[in-house]
This record gives C-alpha cells, sequence and structure tokens, in this order.
C-alpha cells in the first residue's frame, strides 16, 4: 500500500490527506497530521472522499449522442465532432453565441486553461462558473 | 478569506453570519470551538438555530434577508457607544461622513421590526465585536445569496472598517469559500470579467499582455455570467455550451428556465465523471479523471495553493480535464502543448502577478498562499496589512432591500435552501458513496413544529411544497432549529430539486442569485 | 515461557531488519518529506527513515482490518448460481517499532476478531506475523497508557520487545518466534549483562513518572459502574460533537464495520467491509426509520461506555489504550480525556 498525499476534494478548508493506494486502487483515505488545515483530523467526507472514485457508474468512453441516444464513441470521433459543432457557432456567432462553465471541482491549471479557451480560441469572455452557488 | 484558517482560534471574538460552519466548514467550526474554550466570545447571526448558534454567546436569529438593517443598527449601537476605532477610520478609511450621516438617521425602532431581533441583543452583539483587541467575521452564502449581496458584504466591510477589525493578525472578514477549488477557479479567471489574477477584460493594457503570450486577439468586453446564460430560455443568445465538471441542471434556482435555455441550445459538450443531470442531455460527452488521478493544485478559502497529485492512474479511458481541454484546443487549432500541468502553473506565474510566485518545486510541503509576488516571496498568511488593495478602504453606507418575493397569504413561508454535512452540492459524489447516503438518504424539509402542528403534518410525512414556480413532494421533518414562518431544505437530491422553487432574481453587481429567500406554501398529501 | 534478555547494537538494527525482511513484508513507522510518521510497507530500506522519535500517527489497525477491504468478488450468469471468488492471503508480515498501546491493540482485536466468532480475513492478515515493539521511554503529549494498563511498556503479546538504552536496545523474547529470531540471527545479539538490566529496569520506572497528563481513568470507571455520571455530562460532549467519525477511524481498538455490495458490472460485484463509527446515527436506524439509540449524546454514552466500562466488564480490560491519538484531533474538543478529566474531578 503507497501513501500518497494530496488535497481533499470536498470543501474550501483545504485539508491534506493521504490517499491509499493498493494494486491500482485508492482504498483508503486518512488526514496529515502536519498539515496546517487537516491537523490530524478530517471531517467525514474526508475520511470517505476516495469512495466515489471506483463507482461502476463512473464515465470511462466518450459518449455522442446519434439519434437521440447517448452512444460509447472514441476519443478522437468525440473531440473532432465537439472541435466541428463549436467552429460552427463560432463562425457563426463570432464567438458570443458560446458559454464556458469551468469547474471549481476541477484544478487551477484546467480553470486557467479552459478560461484560455474560451477567449483564445472561442473569442468570448462568457466563461463563469459556479462561485455564486 | 483575509485571515488564515489558524488565525481564528486566537481570536477574541467571533462573528459568523450566514453560515452553517460545523456542517460546511468543519475545520473552521474547530478553530472556532478552539477559540471559544480559551476564553473568546461567540456572536451568530443567523435565522436558523444551527449548531454553532447554540454555543453563541449572543445568536441574532434575523429574518432571512435583513442583514443589512442588523449590520447598520449594530454600528449605530457602537457610534452611540462610543466604540467606534476613530484613529483607523481617519488613517485607512475614507467616505466616513457619508456611512456616520445614514447610521444618525436609522430608527432603531424600524431595524428591530425589520430584523425581528431585539434591542438588546443588537446591542450585546455591537458591544462584544467592538471591545475586542481583535476580532474576526466569518461569511458564507447566507450573505451574498440575496439580491442585495454586494450591498450585505459591504455592510460587514463597513462594520469591520469602523472598528479597526482588519489589517492585523487574527483579525479581518473571511468569506468562507464553498467549493475545494471555487478560489482559485475565481483566481484563474474563470469569471466573465476577469483574466487571471483578478485583471479587467476592459483593460487595454492587460488584454495586450494576455494577447502577446497568447498570440491571438483577445475580445473586449465582459462576458455573461452562469445565470445569464442558464437563465436565458428561449432568448438565449448561446447557442453552444462547454461544461466542464458542473451540474447546473441541478445547482442552478429556477431550474424550470434552466432547462428551456439547455434546451434550446444547438450544441452542449460536457466533461465529467458521472453522468450528471446535465450530461444527460449532451450532445457530447468526456470522461474525466477524478482527483485521485491527476495533477495540479487546488486553493483553498484561505488562499492556499496546494498540490493535488496522482494517485492512481485514470479509470478506464477517461482522461484528466487538461488533457481534455488541451486535445479540443488542438483539433480548434490553436494547439496548446504543455507537457505537465506544472508547466501550466509556469504560464500562470508568468500573467498573474498575484500567483507570480507560485512554482511547484516551492509547494511542498503545505503549499502557498497568494498573494505571492516572486520566487523569494513567502506567501501572504493575512490580506491588507498597512493599506487595502484599492489604498484606502471605503466606506458605501448601505440600506434595506426586501428579498425579491415577499411572502403573502398563498405563499406564506420563507423558503431558506442550503447543504448537509453528509451531502456535497448536486451529489454526484457524495451520493456514489454508502455512508452519506445512509446518513442523509433523502432531502428532509425542516418546519418548525407550531407550523406543522397547523398545517397537521406529521414527521416523516410526504408534503408538497410549492413556490410560484413548481413543487416538489419532500419529507418533513419538524425541528426548531428553524423559526415558525420559515422552511429550510438542502438542494443536494435531484427526486426533490428545490431549485425548481427558487428565484431567478439575482443581485445586480455579483449577480448572485438570491437562493436564501423565496416565499413557499406547504400542502398535505391527500394520501 | 522464560524470557531471554539480550542486547542489539542500534548499527544493528537496519542490517536486523534487512534480513528479516528478505521473506517477509516489513512494515514501520516512517517518517516522509512532509515531516508525517506512518506505518509503512517498506520495499527497500535504504533512504528511508525509520522514526522511532515521534508518534506515528495511526496505529497499525488499517494493515490487520483495513478502512476498506474486498471479501470476495461475485459473478452470475443468468439463471445460475452465483460464483464466488475469494480473495488472495498476504504473505507473512514483521511490523516494527509499534508502541506498547499499538500492541495491546493488537491483543484486543485478537479478542474481538477471534475469539468466538473466528474473522476469517482478520485471521488471514494476523497469522504469520512478527511483531517487535518498542516500550516507551518517554511518553508522547497525550499519551495515558499507564492509566489504561496497556503501557509504557508491556509484559507479554509481542514476539521481541525492545528498551532503548542509548546506543544499543535491550532486547526480551515474548513468543516463541522472538526466540527463533534470536537463534537464528544470533551473531547480531550479545547477552544482556547485570548493567544492561538494572538500566533497562531503571528507565521503565522513569518512564511510568514521564507522563505530561493525568488522566483519572480509575475514578472514570467507578463513576460509570456505579451510574454516577450526570446526563448533562453527555449532552454538554454530545452538542460539541461534529461527527466526523474521527476518533472511531483512528481509535487503535475501534472495530465497528458495515458492509456494502458494490456493482462492477451488470451480473457481477463485490462485497466490501468499511470501517464504521457508533457514533453516527445510520449505525443504529432501523429499515422503517426508528433508531432505538436516537440521540447524538446516547451514541457519545456508548462509546464513552464501550470503551471505559462494557470492556471492563466482558474482558476485564478497558478497550482505551491510552495512545492519545483521538485527542487533539477532535473538531469539538471533546475527546476522551476531555470526559474523563470532566467525570473524574467533577466538574460538572
Amino acid at each position: 500500500m503507497r501513501n500518497i498525499l494530496t488535497t481533499c476534494v470536498y470543501c474550501g478548508c483545504g485539508c491534506g490527506l493521504y490517499l491509499h493506494e493498493e494494486n491500482g486502487r485508492v482504498v483508503g483515505a486518512s488526514p496529515s497530521k502536519n498539515h496546517p488545515v487537516s491537523r490530524s483530523n478530517l471531517c467525514v467526507k474526508g475520511w470517505h472522499a476516495h469512495e466515489f472514485i471506483h463507482d461502476s457508474s463512473r464515465l470511462t468512453q466518450p459518449l455522442i449522442r446519434k439519434n437521440g441516444v447517448l452512444t460509447s464513441s472514441g476519443w478522437d470521433e468525440a473531440l473532432t465532432y465537439t472541435a466541428k459543432a463549436f467552429r460552427k457557432i463560432i463562425d457563426k456567432t463570432e464567438g458570443t453565441g458560446i458559454g464556458v462553465l469551468a469547474s471549481a471541482k476541477c484544478t487551477n491549471e484546467e480553470n486557467y486553461l479552459i478560461q484560455k479557451l474560451a477567449r483564445a480560441v472561442f473569442k468570448t469572455n462568457n466563461v463563469d462558473h459556479c462561485a455564486r452557488l | 478569506m483575509t485571515n488564515s484558517i489558524n488565525e481564528i482560534e486566537h481570536s477574541q471574538v467571533i462573528l459568523v453570519s450566514g453560515s452553517n460552519t460545523v456542517k460546511t466548514h468543519p475545520q473552521v467550526a474547530r478553530r472556532i470551538f478552539d477559540a471559544v474554550d480559551s476564553g473568546a466570545s461567540l456572536i451568530v447571526i443567523d435565522p436558523r438555530r444551527s449548531p454553532l448558534a447554540r454555543h453563541a454567546d449572543v445568536h441574532l436569529s434575523i429574518r432571512s434577508g435583513s442583514d443589512i438593517p442588523l449590520l447598520n443598527g449594530m454600528m449605530r449601537v457602537i457610534l452611540d457607544e462610543n466604540l467606534a476605532d476613530d484613529a483607523f477610520v481617519e488613517m485607512r478609511t475614507e467616505n466616513y461622513h457619508a456611512l456616520r450621516d445614514m447610521l444618525y438617521r436609522l430608527d432603531m425602532d424600524e431595524i428591530v421590526a425589520l430584523t425581528g431581533v431585539s434591542l438588546d441583543k443588537i446591542s450585546r452583539a455591537a458591544k462584544l465585536y467592538a471591545r475586542a483587541q481583535n476580532s474576526v467575521v466569518c461569511y458564507c452564502l447566507g450573505i451574498t445569496q440575496h439580491i442585495c449581496g454586494t450591498d450585505n458584504v459591504q455592510a460587514i466591510a463597513n462594520l469591520a472598517m469602523l472598528t479597526g477589525n482588519v489589517e492585523k493578525e487574527n483579525t479581518g472578514v473571511d468569506p468562507l469559500r464553498g467549493q475545494n477549488n471555487v478560489q482559485g477557479a475565481c483566481d484563474m479567471g474563470a469569471l466573465p470579467g476577469v483574466f487571471p489574477g483578478y485583471q479587467s477584460v476592459a483593460d487595454p493594457e492587460v488584454r495586450h499582455r494576455f494577447e502577446r503570450a497568447w498570440q491571438v486577439s483577445l475580445p473586449k468586453t465582459a462576458g455573461l455570467t452562469v445565470t445569464e446564460m442558464t437563465h436565458a430560455a428561449s432568448d438565449n443568445p448561446i447557442k453552444g455550451m462547454f461544461v466542464m465538471g458542473e451540474n447546473p441542471m441541478l445547482s442552478d434556482p429556477a431550474l424550470g428556465l434552466v432547462r428551456e435555455s439547455f434546451a434550446n441550445l444547438e450544441f452542449l459538450a460536457v466533461a465529467d465523471i458521472f453522468l450528471s443531470e446535465t450530461a444527460a442531455v449532451a450532445d457530447v460527452v468526456f470522461p474525466a479523471a477524478t482527483f485521485a488521478e491527476k495533477e495540479g493544485t487546488f486553493t483553498n478559502t484561505e488562499r492556499r495553493v496546494q498540490l493535488v497529485r496522482q494517485a492512481i492512474a485514470p479509470v478506464g479511458e477517461s482522461r484528466s480535464d487538461l488533457d481534455i481541454i488541451t486535445a479540443l484546443s488542438e483539433k480548434l487549432g490553436y494547439p496548446m502543448p504543455y507537457a505537465s500541468a506544472a508547466e501550466v502553473m509556469e504560464e500562470i506565474a508568468l500573467l498573474t502577478p498575484i500567483y507570480a510566485g507560485i512554482f511547484y518545486d516551492r509547494l511542498a510541503p503545505w503549499g502557498l498562499q497568494w498573494p505571492c509576488f516572486d520566487r523569494e516571496h513567502g506567501g501572504t498568511p493575512f490580506l491588507h496589512k498597512y493599506n487595502f488593495a484599492r489604498g484606502k478602504g471605503r466606506f458605501v453606507p448601505t440600506s434595506h432591500k426586501p428579498p425579491s418575493e415577499p411572502t403573502d397569504a398563498e405563499y406564506p413561508f420563507v423558503l431558506i435552501t442550503g447543504r448537509s454535512y453528509h451531502q456535497y452540492h448536486t451529489g454526484t459524489m457524495s451520493r456514489k458513496t454508502p455512508v452519506f447516503n445512509r446518513e442523509c438518504p433523502e432531502g428532509l424539509l425542516e418546519i418548525h413544529p407550531l407550523d406543522a402542528k397547523t398545517y397537521n403534518i406529521r414527521a416523516r410525512e410526504m408534503v408538497r411544497l410549492s413556490s410560484r414556480r413548481g413543487s416538489i413532494k419532500v419529507k418533513v421533518t419538524l425541528t426548531k432549529t428553524v423559526n415558525p414562518g420559515s422552511l429550510f431544505t438542502t438542494f443536494h437530491f435531484a427526486e426533490a430539486a428545490v431549485n425548481e422553487l427558487t428565484v431567478a432574481a439575482r443581485d445586480p453587481q455579483a449577480k448572485c442569485p438570491e437562493l436564501k429567500v423565496c416565499a413557499a406554501k406547504i400542502e398535505k398529501l391527500e394520501t | 515461557m522464560k524470557t531471554i534478555s539480550k542486547v542489539l547494537k542500534k548499527d544493528h538494527l537496519k542490517s536486523l531488519l534487512r534480513k528479516l525482511a528478505k521473506d517477509r513484508q516489513l512494515v514501520a513507522p516512517v517518517r516522509n518529506s512532509y515531516g508525517d510518521t506512518l506505518f509503512t510497507e517498506i520495499e527497500a530500506l535504504d533512504g528511508v527513515e525509520i522514526d522511532l522519535d515521534n508518534q506515528a500517527q495511526s496505529s497499525l489497525k488499517s494493515f490487520l482490518f483495513p478502512q476498506q477491504q474486498v471479501l470476495f468478488e461475485y459473478s452470475t450468469d443468468q439463471g445460475s448460481a452465483p460464483v464466488y471468488k475469494a480473495i488472495d492471503s498476504d504473505g507473512p508480515t514483521v511490523f516494527f517499532g509499534l508502541r506498547s498501546c499499538d500492541l495491546a491493540a493488537i491483543l484486543y482485536m485478537d479478542v474481538i476478531f477471534l475469539k468466538e466468532v473466528k474473522d476469517p480475513y482478520y485471521r488471514q492478515k494476523r497469522e504469520n506475523n512478527i511483531l517487535i515493539s518498542i516500550g516507551c521511554n518517554e511518553p508522547f503529549s497525550n499519551c495515558f497508557c499507564r492509566q489504561t494498563k496497556s503501557g509504557p511498556f508491556m509484559e507479554y503479546g509481542f514476539d521481541l520487545q525492545l528498551t532503548d538504552l542509548g546506543d544499543r536496545f535491550f532486547v526480551e523474547t515474548g513468543r516463541a518466534q522472538g526466540e527463533e529470531i534470536i537463534q537464528q540471527w544470533a551473531h547480531f545479539f550479545s547477552p544482556a549483562s547485570k548493567e544492561d538490566e538494572k538500566a533497562q529496569y531503571q528507565m521503565r520506572l522513569e518512564a511510568q513518572g514521564n507522563f505530561k497528563r493525568q488522566v483519572l481513568v480509575d475514578l472514570a470507571i467507578r463513576k460509570l459502574k456505579d451510574d454516577l455520571v450526570p446526563e448533562e455530562v453527555w449532552s454538554k460532549l454530545s452538542s460539541r460533537c461534529q461527527d466526523c467519525g474521527g476518533c472511531a477511524y483512528i481509535c487503535p481498538t475501534c472495530t465497528c464495520f458495515t458492509i456494502n455490495d458494490r456493482k462492477i458490472s451488470t451480473d457481477s460485484g463485490e462485497r466490501i467491509r468499511t470501517w464504521d463509527a457508533c457514533t453516527f446515527a445510520g449505525f443504529t436506524t432501523m429499515a422503517g426509520g426508528h433508531n432505538p439509540v436516537d440521540m447524538k449524546q446516547n451514541r457519545m454514552k456508548r462509546r464513552f461506555m464501550h470503551k471505559l466500562y462494557y470492556d471492563v466488564k466482558s474482558h476485564n480490560r478497558t478497550s482505551c489504550v491510552g495512545c492519545g491519538r483521538c485527542v487533539d484531533m477532535c473538531f469539538g474538543g471533546v475527546d476522551i480525556i476531555k470526559f474523563i478529566n470532566m467525570v473524574g474531578q467533577g466538574e460538572i
């Protein structure tokens, strides 16, 4: 079993927690003693922060809606399809017709890149996330 | 937060407003209890008798939406008792006269009537807060999710400045950020009006810097906020959306409008770890990796930028959002060739002054708190030392704005929404965790026993809860946590989605929806 | 069995561990680069800092009774009976550097999991392991094992028990495997002299006086037994409890668990055992919604009664081993020391 120190994914307190990895699965979570926020303990969500990771309903393949039904597809097909659809709207609306929702659950780097994508590629400042909710 | 979480335990007085801290920010509540055990006083402003309110020296159980009159009333007491910090006001603030004039015109009887709190309690709270040598205000969405959210925050700032309770260690105004990286998402410019580091998109100099770095021309005017995008319904100027790890089909207010807006889209792409309510209506769904399957950073509520480390490979064919965005960008003819998340942070540091000293090799063991201006800078545990960001702190007098939807004979209850301890937001993660589903399997409507008696409703009975926008069936729990005339429930559960009922009205500046007040009624279900 | 006393030079500790780890998994307290000390499975001894100066932040519980454990997998074709697949056994393990409290906790778990109903999953992990404990010359800040009679040194239960004598360890054998180690690797050890024995006894004596906190466990047990704890104590404590479950999860002797089936595919799944806490409302809630232990204060009462009274009644020992791990971690500041002293000193 390996212990990997990381940051909790639930609330804004930002506890330092160890994920316990065994045979490619995350099998536990526990607090860091010296971390300035967690200081030896986690709330119940932190202690169970690993459990959703291996839920059987995880999405594991890209899906494209075909004849009204979400259907498994390959990555390249899904990305190409998406790029085409966005390109059409960008060209038609000069970007104002596209909206992007970033995420308070994702990393800084991902949020940085998605607002870059919105502004530099979609040509729109219509980018926001659920900070207000 | 202007302070660090650990500073709270050294404060003499802690004022908590609109935050169910024990349930939603347990580590902050832990510091509050530690402070109380070392002799600190606790003031709680909350329409509900939250777990923290039960331990308060003064609990101001206000009517939902009357924060401004309450805070103004407290400031008036502070003036009357001569407890203002005159030197601080003189040295560090401006526009004090406007505030003072407004406060002297206040009718305290009217304040008592608006808030439902006695003058004695207001006075005790004001004196406790003002007399402390250091004190913190912790507030959360109970302050901001009102049509007057910005003014509520301003009123708190006025109170803190009037008493000099800012700009020192263990002293300040601390908004508690809800999600693990809501602070970071804001810092990174995932907002319609600003680039990373809160640099305005309308500022030509700033825009030029980003245009040079990104080698493209960039749009000049601020974009639309979430609810402007999700509430436009059939008038929606938005034709295509890309949603990364959010679930507006459950989290946003007035869900009827949200559904209509999404139905009118020509194209919707969603990246998520589960098939959320929003992903279910998408045209393309990308399977995303969880926090355990990628590298990156989160920024917590005390502005601490911390590493997220990979424990396992992405499950199935899922990919990190970082990989999804860069792959999509490449397909759109704008390659983003980053070898790692660390390389993205290097670009962030280059373009974002408050993150300029944030590099991965500096983040072990416990991260850095921004602003962090260069490689030598050790980060900033508390803000506004020596000066406010804008120079002097400006007093802006604020006055009461009644909630957008008053109660009436048909809809006599004030409905408040919030979170529970065992579930999280729209439950995409927490509802996949067996113990949480056992502890909190369904949404419960909190109702005062007196109201329940009036409607002949017993505990655990299903009732119909309605507003002018919709209705849901929900199970009732009787509790004195809520006052008579008030109802409370959580928004985690799609099968009793309270956001079918909430109002679309929002604060004109912050665009934060009024999720803390709407008029509602309950009906007994025929069996 | 007569114990054999030997001396092991500290210089040779790593060499001995390397020998022991050749055909066993080695688990020892390791201080990582963040300054946290965790019991860790050691792959390569070089470059690892085995930390005998700080208390490991959790006990060995998770190695014997994991936070989450797959008990078996099952699959079924339509119409046919389900097929079960047992989970592989662990190999032999040597646990090094556990403290007396951790050892006492394992002995307690043995009673729970092996005495009457023999839990195969626990037994499988407990079999074939070697326990090399170290006594505490200097107890840690929240320790009170002397009051719970589970330290600072143990008389039995270990294979080997070490006492730090500066440049060398005094080594006592307990179970037969300890003697085997001493015989097999005889050249690592030298016989203990009279001076060594005297020094070891002096260490033990001094250790008993080195506790930093006075914790009146006996008095609390007596008051619980005589039902002299006012309800106010329970309501006061429980009003601060934030339901994190941390005290139960970190506790080396808390053995509550729950069992869930997790779907793998439409026709297969796995049965998983995970830690649970008796302070959670759902722990006792019945299918119809009724909870016999409905109020938080009653759940807290049950927890402390279990730790300090019920186990004394049924096993003649507290199931609190005085390790102090649950103390500073409590979100509400209502840990077991707070409780014991509230009751013991008649604070309420």
